[in-house]
């Protein structure tokens, strides 16, 4: 019993352990940092501004699409957002497309999905969710378009509002992806070390097997096991964390020494995640890669804009909103891939492998299904999604699970549902159902070889039904309009 | 005395939104009455895009963020002089 016990233990923190390392730190990290920037720094009317009613629908969709990548990243911020874009005159269709693209489109999802389990992964995510997003929301228009007539009336000033991203923050924005790229690219510039040193500290490498031997990985499974570097950079996330506590939380009040003190540790952690790092008899090599000097440039960049270029009102925002993320998603994220860890050693991969191993469309719909009833927090799908790959889960359904999993769950569904009537919302809920299962059934397609021409060409024809429809049912309804205000005339 | 509301279903905006207009009518010592608005139905009365919102006597002055302790004063002084 001890020795299952055990197991399960050391399950937990070797899977925990994998998700701390290095070059997930390097992503996780500075893609906090991005979506605050964004939340912080890009005015929302620079966005919805092309959400109005009267914007062309080839602008609108794109723009609910781009609203949903920029603007938003947990549900806490999506479904009001929603709400206000709906309320405020966006039409049902650029609404619900927002909703469906902003929890898979955004910049935390996509960076960390591509980190952990693959870029293949994260691109076809972002390509079908943007497709279906749109699919979905021209659907829903088309079904609804003559409720959507009528909501139509009440359109707002709000839409007409200007408000441009300043061009400080642009740039900020643009330096916070430099140093993402800088710190996760796999190219030989980066990789290249081009100083070594030899620091005399002995007893790395015992520690290193001290480490290995409490907590044992199997490198046949894909794991990667904590390294001496791995626990250097854990404790350095635990000082953050209690510094970022106390020089963050009350940031309204006021800056303190323990704000600063944090985000010295944050450049700090990413820099020495940057380092390549080797332990030996007697003492350890440390690399500077080329990486270790794009991440220094990237920072060095970015304080500077700090101090010189951003408002005070920007500076505070953006450490706030980037600090709220943080506290929001990443305990739950330790304690939600602690608990993945944990249960895999209780799966037996038999099981997976029969219902989802292969790309079928029970096995996608078996994805989906998962994703739909069980609520996950935040990012929390990935670590889930890359526990039944281990498993044996095919891509294809795995897409699936991942496409379903951060869109509905039962909360969500209740919150949308005030929103726009419970018609509505079970609505949308079955076509997410459907196209999740369509994108996981395509995707596995493509990796099982299909060419992509075939596939891009098959959903061509997918969208392009709604879109037609969708524009001759405007086409009538405004004829419709005309009509009538001609006879109210006479 | 001003109607001071504060907008917004629940999240850690909202709440340190209200947490900063306590914090100023505590600093100004005027008498304020601070109200939670949580429910949707009302929240989109006000015309606002994103939550959290403050509302001073009916007046939307901030939405979409959440100022410092030290803007939200100067509001909430100005507002008081308008309206003794």
């Amino acid at each position: 019993m001890p020795d299952m016990v055990l197991r399960l233990l050391q399950g937990g923190l070797g899977n925990l352990a994998a998700y701390l390392a290095a070059h997930v730190l390097l992503c996780l990290v500075p893609a906090f940092y991005i979506a605050g920037a964004m939340t912080a720094l890009v005015p929302k009317e620079s966005v919805t501004r092309f959400l109005g009613r009267s914007a062309p629908k080839w602008i609108a969709y794109p723009g609910a699409a781009l609203a949903g990548s920029v603007l938003a990243v947990c549900s806490c911020t999506i479904v009001p957002l929603f709400a206000g874009i709906y309320k405020k005159g966006a039409g049902l269709g650029p609404a619900i497309t927002f909703l469906f693209f902003a929890p898979a489109g955004n910049i935390l999802a996509l960076v960390y999905t591509g980190g952990v389990i693959g870029v293949d992964l994260a691109m076809a995510r972002l390509v079908l969710s943007l497709t279906f997003g749109i699919g979905i929301g021209m659907i829903m228009a088309l079904i609804f378009s003559r409720e959507d007539l009528a909501h139509d009336r009440e359109s707002d000033a709000l839409f007409a509002g200007q408000g441009k991203i300043r061009r400080a923050g642009l740039i900020f924005l643009l330096i916070l992806v430099t140093l993402l790229l800088a710190g996760t690219s796999k190219i030989g510039l980066l990789t290249n070390a081009y100083i070594q040193i030899t620091l005399p500290i002995a007893g790395m490498d015992s520690f290193q097997d001290a480490i290995y031997r409490l907590v044992p990985y199997d490198a046949s499974k894909g794991q990667e096991g904590v390294t001496a570097q791995g626990a250097i950079l854990i404790g350095l996330l635990v000082l953050i964390g209690v510094t970022s506590w106390r020089g963050l939380n009350r940031i309204h009040e006021g800056y303190n020494a323990w704000t600063w003190i944090a985000m010295s540790l944050v450049g700090l952690t990413v820099l020495t995640a940057a380092l390549g790092m080797s332990p030996h008899a007697g003492g350890f090599d440390v690399q500077f890669t080329g990486r270790f000097y794009g991440v220094l440039l990237a920072l060095a960049a970015l304080t500077w804009l700090m101090f010189k270029r951003l408002s005070k009102d920007e500076l505070r925002d953006w450490l706030w909103e980037s600090w709220r993320f943080v506290k929001q998603i990443f305990p739950l994220l330790v304690g939600g891939v602690f608990a993945v860890g944990v249960i895999r050693v209780l799966i037996k991969p038999e099981w997976i492998e029969t219902l989802a191993g292969q790309n079928t469309i029970l096995g996608n719909l078996a994805g989906v299904l998962f994703g739909v009833f069980m609520y996950f927090p935040t990012l929390v799908e990935v670590p889930i999604a890359n526990m039944f790959l281990g498993l044996g889960m095919h891509r294809g359904p795995l897409l699936a699970y991942l496409m379903a999993d951060p869109e509905l769950s039962l909360q969500s569904i209740l919150m949308i549902s005030v929103v726009i009537g419970r018609l509505k919302a079970w609505v949308y809920v079955g076509w997410v159902v459907l196209f999740s299962t369509l994108a996981g059934l395509i995707y596995g397609a493509w990796v099982e070889g299909t060419p992509l021409g075939v596939l891009a060409m098959y959903l061509g024809v997918l969208m392009a039904g709604p879109g037609i429809a969708l524009w001759l049912v405007g086409r009538h309804n405004h004829r419709r309009v005309i009509k009538a205000e001609s006879r109210s005339a006479d | 005395m001003l109607t001071i509301k504060v907008l917004g279903p629940g999240c850690a905006n909202c709440k340190a939104l209200e947490g900063v207009a306590r914090k100023a009518v505590d600093s100004l010592g005027i008498e304020a009455e601070i109200i939670k608005v949580e429910d949707y139905a009302q929240i989109m009365q006000y015309h606002i895009l994103a939550t959290p919102a403050l509302v001073v006597n009916e007046k939307v002055v901030v939405s979409g963020r959440v100022p410092g302790v030290d803007q939200v004063t100067s509001l909430l002084a100005d507002a008081a002089m308008q309206a003794p």
